[in-house]
């Protein structure tokens, strides 16, 4: 089977092709500009245009895959490549899949849908499988420094449509690495006020973890930075703990946190669905257990 | 500015069941609006009230979207008319499917400046039906928009995109995907309720918009609950000082690894 692979960061691009030489024998990364190191054998150049958008080069990598006709496309999830392989599948007559949880040499994909509520199995029906697919879902053999034998040049095509960009900043980067935390103290509706998120960051500091969040608290409350939420459309984690304080465990929230090792809750709603999926959990006021624990662990 | 906000109908998340064989039942999920399609039609409604022009709002799906409540309920958000392909044979589109159908619909509507969409449908979530939307009208395309501003027969807008935010020149007609946080979209009032009933609403089959039957892009193998992680479940009932010393003792030898 032979793939071309499409990354807007180093780090993906070299796990995706990595990652998919395990189900492909031919892998191809496709490179635009001089941004990306080479990480295959078989390289395909795009030269860097001026004042182009990595939007611009759709057209370009439309023809490369309706000449070359690779069996799958393996395509970063960037919010960008998601516009970029939505408009390809619709020149070539297909549909992409995106936010592949597994996919194996049949080209059969998984993917969550109904908000985490179930998992579904599709493959492409005929032609070629564009996958957007993140970097974790292989095994990562190491990746090493590959010698390029062959680059082959792109040419670039006008885009149809353009639009100009006027300004771009670099947004604040978060300042937590929650995917890399051992440790994660999540919070949810239970607690009361903006200011009680102090009581949070001393557990948190107490038993040396990094704080995320339901979506509600990002989203509708703006009480944390939309990055911090975990679940469906936001970050998941697999944590060694993750401390669940004040969330009912709605099945959104859950599928961001389920692959934690120990997962520990504090509600004081017995029936909350979350001690359902908790290995220790206390029915009570977090008020009053909070507090307890900075006392015992800080 | 000419706007037409496209939703899709999804059945209510909350009403789905999950069989003890892991299949879900949709018996009892009724449609309702996608909540993300929310945004799109309030990013509408917004722009409506700076500009003039129309907002029209479209879905295409099967037969079971022709609903009052369901036409009630979007057209108490703001938008003066809706239009529908609602077609028993629109029976679980992929996103190519449905950006086909749209287009004939949006192509016997007629004129536009603007289409609008949600980041992705609250059901399937492929974030997918604007970006091929947008390619097959060949009209510039952009999604992840966290606010629109117009100007001068132009749009400005505002890309929220991983690391960076970017500010965008669009020439129209164009078609954006707006993010969740673009806005809170609001709550319909009782008048907008009774006035959205007297808007009026067209049914259309695929004959009387044109659109060709596609054959699935997708095949779907099948769609079942995920396997629940087995947990210990052991779990200290009560606030007391003696049952927080339980729980404490209990996690204190986990914490303590």
């Amino acid at each position: 089977m032979r793939t071309m692979v499409l990354a807007e960061t180093q780090k993906a691009l070299a796990e995706l092709c990595a990652g998919v030489s395990q189900i492909s024998q031919q892998v191809e990364a496709v490179i635009i500009g001089d941004q990306l190191k080479a990480v295959t054998d078989t390289v395909w150049h795009i030269p860097a245009q001026e004042n182009a958008l990595l939007e611009d080069y759709t057209e370009t990598i439309a023809a490369l895959i309706k000449q070359e006709k690779p069996e799958l496309v393996i395509v970063e999830p960037t919010k960008r490549y998601k516009l970029i392989a939505g408009r390809i599948a619709a020149m070539l007559g297909t549909s992409v899949i995106t936010d592949v949880l597994a996919l194996g040499e049949d080209l059969i994909a998984k993917r969550m849908v109904y908000g985490g509520a179930a998992i579904r199995t599709e493959k492409v029906a005929s032609g070629c499988t564009i996958a957007m697919v993140g970097s974790g879902i292989w095994e990562t053999k190491s990746v090493t420094e590959v010698a390029v034998r062959e680059e082959k040049p792109v040419q670039f095509i006008e885009p149809v449509n353009r639009v100009t960009r006027i300004a771009r900043d670099e947004k604040e980067k978060a300042a937590v690495d929650l995917p890399g935390a051992k440790i994660v103290v999540g919070v949810g509706r239970g607690i009361a006020e903006q200011k009680d998120l102090e009581m949070i960051k001393q557990l948190a500091y107490a038993v040396k973890g990094e704080i995320g969040c339901t979506r509600p608290i990002a989203e509708a409350e703006k009480w944390m930075p939309k990055e911090t939420y975990l679940g469906v459309s936001g970050l998941m984690i697999a944590p060694e703990i993750y401390i669940a304080i004040g969330i009912s465990g709605q099945i959104q929230h859950t599928v961001g946190i389920n692959r934690s090792k120990i997962v520990i809750s504090i509600n004081k709603e017995k029936n909350a669905p979350i001690f359902k999926q908790s290995d220790y959990g206390i029915v009570g006021d977090l008020y009053k257990v909070v507090p307890a624990l900075i006392k015992h662990f800080g | 500015m000419n706007i037409i906000t496209c939703f899709k109908v999804v059945p209510e998340e909350q009403d789905i069941v999950i069989k003890t064989d892991g299949e879900l039942s949709f018996d009892r999920a009724k449609p309702t609006i996608s909540a993300y399609d929310l945004n799109a039609v309030e990013a509408g409604a917004q722009l409506r009230e700076v500009c003039s022009g129309a907002l029209i709002a479209l879905s295409v799906g099967t037969g079971s979207i022709d609903g009052p409540k369901l036409k009630k309920n979007i057209l108490s958000r703001g938008p003066e008319s809706l239009a529908m392909v609602a077609d028993d044979r629109l029976k679980d589109l992929d996103t190519h499917q449905t950006a086909k159908v749209l287009k004939a619909a949006i192509e016997k509507i007629g004129e536009y400046d603007l289409i609008l969409c949600g980041e992705g449908s609250s059901d399937l979530y492929a974030q997918q039906v604007g970006t091929q939307l947008g390619q097959v009208l060949n009209i510039p395309t952009i999604n992840s928009v966290s606010k629109i501003t117009p100007s001068n027969g132009k749009i400005v807008v505002q890309r929220t995109l991983e690391n960076e935010v970017e500010t965008l020149e669009i020439t129209l007609p164009a078609l954006v995907a707006v993010t969740t946080d673009i806005n809170l979209p609001r709550i319909a009032t009782m008048n907008h309720i009774l006035a959205a009933g007297k808007k009026p609403a067209t049914v259309w089959t695929l004959e009387d918009v044109g659109a060709p039957e596609l054959s699935s892009t997708i095949e779907v193998i099948d769609t079942r609950a995920p396997r629940q992680v087995e947990r210990k479940q052991d779990i200290v009932e009560g606030d007391t000082d003696d049952a927080i010393r339980e729980f404490i003792s209990k996690i204190s030898a986990v914490l303590a690894k």
